[in-house]
């Protein structure tokens, strides 16, 4: 999925906003804001980031400056453990021109050593956008991992990948994005805001429903 | 002992075919938190977990695990019992609860 072939497909879908969350790395979020400006497709940078009980977050930024330095505190807490690409395949960091520019040596399948509620405080502390990731699935999702919603916890959207919203998360809205792990998967599931601009403090004002914004979930490929 | 010996003392099933199970089992370890066990689990122990999607096997190559034991009658997908054959990582199976199967498998190692 080089960052060309990712603005393309987005571009074929009709997307007018990507985001990219890499696991617990945020070292393409530029060159794919690069590849989707060069097709007129708006961009958001973003991280996934894995808790110490593998619950998985996705935290967005409005400037590529903040999601970087909350990548880097990410990595400090990640353990040091080297990646063996024999079990999880290799770690390329590539240009535009996806030439590999090196390849990220620590195991970034890993836990970050944060609980979730400090890593969502770490978010905030960023002026990030927290979104637990996938909260319905089996599998590093925060129903699953943690049986339920930290008291005192809310959040303005979740990811959800089904068709129904988990009981007590009807407060929030819902994202739906297409966790594509492949160009195929891209634009599998998508979300329509009606917004003023692109930035997180529309997003929130749109998944609160303020003066005609709104969130939608279209969870069907367009083409 | 070796895994094999295990796998019949404890009635286990064996869901990979062609890896070896002549190797010597050095101990075991329960959890189902991946980068736990990457962190804690012992090389050649047997590690005993209900989770079963594939990056378990991952998990068991890159920590040096003897072997994967799934407890309470989970079932992997195919994809992930093929991923461990690939791997020669010996995949097992007990309808037991990881509790029944640690509680029988430690007077085994030590």
């Amino acid at each position: 999925m080089s960052p060309r072939a990712i603005a393309d497909a987005a571009a074929q879908q009709g997307l007018d906003l990507i985001a990219i969350t890499d696991h617990n790395t945020a070292s393409m979020t530029d060159v794919v804001a690069e590849a989707a400006a060069e097709r007129g497709i708006r961009f958001l940078h973003g991280v996934e980031v894995q808790t110490r009980e593998e619950v998985h977050v996705l935290a967005y930024f409005d400037r590529s400056e903040a999601c970087q330095a909350f990548a880097e505190e990410i990595y400090r807490l990640l353990p040091d453990r080297p990646n063996d690409p024999r079990a999880f395949g290799d770690q390329p960091i590539v240009d535009l021109d996806e030439n590999i520019l090196r390849f990220e040596p620590r195991l970034l399948l890993n836990s970050v050593d944060l609980s979730f509620e400090d890593t969502v405080e770490r978010i905030l502390e960023h002026e990030g956008l927290a979104v637990p990731a996938h909260i319905d699935r089996s599998v590093f999702g925060l129903i699953e991992q943690l049986g339920f919603l930290p008291e005192g916890m809310s959040f303005p959207l979740v990811e959800v990948v089904g068709d129904v919203m988990p009981m007590g998360f009807d407060r929030g809205a819902r994202l739906c994005s297409s966790d594509a792990h492949d160009l195929d998967q891209i634009g599998r599931r998508s979300t329509e805001f009606v917004m003023e601009a692109v930035s997180l403090k529309e997003i929130r004002r749109a998944a609160a429903g303020i003066d005609g914004r709104s969130v939608v979930c279209r969870n069907q490929k367009r083409r | 002992m070796t895994l094999q010996e295990i796998a019949e003392r404890l009635d286990l099933e064996i869901l990979t075919t062609g890896v070896d199970l002549d190797r010597s089992v050095s101990g075991g370890y329960c959890g189902d938190l991946l980068s736990n066990v990457l962190a804690a689990a012992g090389a050649g122990s047997l590690w005993i977990t209900i989770q079963h999607h594939v990056n378990v096997i991952g998990v068991a190559q890159v920590a040096g695990l003897g072997g994967v034991l799934l407890a309470a009658g989970v079932q992997p997908l195919p994809s992930v019992v093929e991923r461990a054959e690939e791997g020669g990582v010996p995949l097992l199976r007990s309808s037991r609860s990881a509790f029944e199967l640690a509680g029988s498998l430690y007077p085994l190692l030590h």
